[in-house]
């Protein structure tokens, strides 16, 4: 217990300067624009804040609906104990969400726009409506939480009424959005890579969504475990883990059912960035979680449980990362800036304060556990289970930067042998370079000028128009303006005289005969 | 409104950039996008040089194009006349048109605070509604990229291609790509060899998203009533068993 205030206090040092900078980011997003903020581009237009804010963000919160089906529609009691926390998860992820979009959304202020300009084709038109009404939702099913606290029996008594049909609008909405968040990219074939594009991608986001809402709760629960010395719920969570393998094992057989089917397997044996991250995805998402929480042992292990769920949570983050980011044509030309990553750490350290806030000042935990976890937290645990984490990250940022340049190493050079039938400019049967230009006969000219075209682009080093155009002739639209020069001033530098100098072509003021036949 | 269509022939495209500095003039386009050359927010066509071939990018103006069908309020219209439209007031700068253009046309002002999508939008407003053709093709000195209709363009391609069958490559890009779009290309070096993508023939992007789409109200309705029914089941199960069990004087201390 003794070395609990000096860790808070660093940690709360660590936030606080995640915060001032996510502060200063915010700042210049909006007075200097995206491009300065992001290292966002035409060629890659959505970064960091979708892929990580929004795609992670929305899946870390899916424990909301996951647990309160499983409550209420499910009728299995013995979870209700979690219900709350993961409630409480789910309703400032998606605040959290809404205001990641708000930053990224390059017209803020008109984020309500899809309520009134309606487009029911557009994926996300459907998704950002799921996302309106499922914090709705979200906000009756934790207004509870409050009126209980102001000792509001009204309005809790007609919440409580109205708790089912709202539980299942809210499963519902939350199964459309959160596969919606697949279909959104189903649009890309040529763009995402055949590793991860597939129309199955809905199924694929609804699934693995669960499985991170269960790991969620895990995560959660063994968090406010430590820090706020609530009991575990350990017989709950191990059931949470056995349920974890059944659908992971799902997931597993679909992902490689699917693959095979579109002869996109080959892909995962050829050695790419691609290739490395698809096979970290499944290994630290899939084939580790399944085996370890197959194992009673690990399962029914505190430490175990959580190892095994935070692995479940990685998984899914390289997932939804690899699909909105690394798996994406282009991503090599894109990279977070620091002020797109203070702006996300500066989301987490939100979220994590308003839970801590949410856990002390309100009933989120049943009220029994408060008293008789007192004291039973346990210390040196933090490194133990430490050390294999850090230096899995370790391995797998190594593994990721190397395969990165190997891929680089192999890109094509963009060489290739062109060879044309035709040469636009010399060709006569179309007679494409635009005909004489006769200039009509000044005061002191000895003769009419007519400029050719012919003539003058074979003078030229490499023929073409830019040496001339637009610079010292400018195309106009407006027929009448286009020829803007005559009389004397063409014998300036303005005009003819820039390359008839005597050097680059012949002198203006001398051979007169050539340009003034007569 | 006949849907409009332009056909750029890049066997004769001499690279003068007349287009280019056509469309900066008349859409008040910096003349100088900071040296840039490629296509962007403020060069809305552009021409490629690619080994000796100059190549012309702009908007294809898809027949179902992907940008309308993604942008969630509807700020992309694909009008009658061929041309795809944009209004600057609705968007509200999500890129999701960036995102899923399969042609990689739509551009962002990356350097404004409020910024919005730019890209060709076939001069709709400035001139295709005056009857004009766009201000593009109206100043190519070669005649190498031209306006007109649809129809009688790809039977001029198709002309062109039957005459001079060894100068000209036998595909009319644009005709079948993504659905079919309304800016052709005729090449005589073949279109993969310049960077033309090889996207989906014949079928349109905004199907593969509206196929799922159209699940949703089945998803909703089998969805409300198969979990009202399975709670219902439970609970009735539920009450059964305890109506049984405070029979036989068990623990049934469930009040809610």
């Amino acid at each position: 217990m003794k070395n609990k205030i000096p860790r808070l206090t660093f940690w709360r040092a660590i936030a606080a300067l995640i915060l001032a900078a996510g502060f200063y980011s915010f700042i210049i997003r909006y007075v200097q624009g995206l491009g300065e903020a992001t290292d966002l581009s035409d060629k890659f237009p959505w970064g960091l804040w979708i892929g990580f804010d929004v795609l992670v963000g929305v899946g870390l919160a899916a424990g909301g609906f996951t647990i309160s089906a499983i409550v209420h529609v499910f009728n299995i009691e013995k979870y209700e104990p979690i219900s709350r926390p993961s409630l409480l998860t789910a309703f400032f992820g998606y605040i959290l969400v809404g205001a990641a979009i708000f930053l990224d959304i390059g017209q803020s202020h008109r984020i309500w726009h899809p309520m009134v300009h309606w487009n029911p084709h557009s994926v996300m038109f459907e998704v950002s409506w799921c996302v309106m009404l499922y914090n709705t939702v979200l906000a009756l099913e934790f207004s509870p939480l409050i009126f209980e606290k102001l000792n509001l029996n009204v309005p809790l008594k007609l919440i409580r009424k109205i708790y089912l049909p709202l539980v299942i609008a809210g499963v519902l909405l939350s199964t459309l959005h959160q596969s919606s968040l697949g279909t959104v990219y189903v649009i890309v074939p040529e763009k995402l890579h055949p590793l991860w594009y597939t129309p199955m991608l809905p199924v694929f986001f609804f699934i693995s969504a669960i499985t991170t809402g269960l790991a969620m709760t895990i995560f959660e629960s063994f968090l406010s475990y430590r820090a706020f010395g609530k009991r575990l719920e350990l017989n709950i969570l191990t059931g949470l883990g056995k349920l974890l393998v059944v659908i992971l094992g799902i997931y597993f057989v679909l992902r490689f059912q699917n693959l095979i089917l579109r002869d996109s397997l080959k892909y995962a044996f050829q050695f790419t960035r691609q290739s490395t991250l698809f096979w970290g995805e499944i290994g630290i998402g899939m084939v580790l979680p399944i085996i370890l929480f197959s194992i009673s042992k690990v399962r029914e292990n505190r430490i175990g449980l959580f190892f095994s769920a935070l692995l479940v949570i990685i998984g899914f983050i390289l997932n939804r990362l690899n699909v909105s980011i690394t798996g994406m044509i282009h991503s090599e030309t894109y990279f977070p800036t620091w002020m797109e990553l203070s702006i996300t750490f500066s989301f987490i350290v939100v979220a994590f304060t308003l839970f801590s806030l949410a856990v002390r000042y309100l009933d989120v935990f049943p009220e029994e556990e408060m008293d008789d976890a007192k004291g039973g937290l346990e210390t040196g645990i933090s490194w133990k289970f430490m050390v294999p984490l850090w230096s899995l990250m370790l391995i797998g940022f190594v593994v990721y930067s190397f395969a990165g340049k190997h891929e680089a190493a192999h890109k094509p050079t963009g060489q290739v042998d062109i060879v044309r039938s035709v040469d636009p400019i010399s060709d006569p049967e179309f007679k494409n370079l635009p005909g004489d230009i006769v200039f009509s006969e000044s005061e002191d000219s000895p003769a009419p000028v007519t400029f050719s075209h012919e003539n003058h682009i074979y003078m030229l080093d490499e023929p073409g128009c830019a040496p001339c155009h637009p610079d010292r002739y400018s195309y106009k639209l407006d027929p009448l303006r286009r020829v803007n020069i005559g009389g004397e001033a063409m014998h300036t530098k303005k005009s003819c005289g820039f390359c008839h100098d005597g050097e680059a072509a012949f002198d203006v003021e001398e051979d007169c005969e050539l340009c003034h036949p007569e | 409104m006949n849907s409009y269509a332009i056909l750029t022939d890049l066997t004769k495209c001499i690279g003068c950039e007349a287009c280019v500095y056509a469309c900066k003039e008349i859409n008040n386009l910096p003349r100088n996008d900071n040296g840039n050359k490629q296509l962007s927010a403020y060069t809305w066509t552009t021409i490629e040089r690619r080994n000796g071939v100059n190549i012309r990018h702009q908007c294809m103006h898809c027949d179902d194009p992907a940008c309308v069908s993604v942008c969630p309020v509807g700020a992309l219209t694909k009008t009658a006349s061929g041309a795809v439209t944009y209004a600057p007031d609705i968007c509200f700068g999500c890129r999701y048109c960036l995102m899923a253009c399969p042609f990689e046309i739509p551009k962002y002002q990356w350097d404004k605070t409020l910024p919005y999508m730019q890209k060709c939008i076939l001069c709709y407003e400035k001139r295709l509604e005056d009857g004009k053709e766009p201000a593009c093709t109206s100043v190519c000195p070669t005649g190498a990229t031209i306006f007109g209709g649809k129809e009688e363009l790809i039977e001029v391609a198709r002309e062109r291609i039957k005459e001079f069958p060894d100068r000209y490559v036998d595909h009319i890009y644009g005709e079948r790509e993504a659905g079919g779009a309304s800016v052709l290309y005729l090449t005589d070096v073949p279109f993969e060899k310049l960077g033309f993508k090889d996207l989906m023939k014949d079928q349109t992007y905004p199907k593969l998203t509206w196929r799922i789409l159209t699940h949703i109200p089945n998803v909703v309705t089998t969805g409300a009533v198969t979990l009202f029914g399975i709670w219902w089941i439970i609970n009735r199960r539920i009450q059964v068993e305890q109506e049984s069990l405070h029979q036989d004087g068990g623990k049934s201390n469930h009040e809610k």
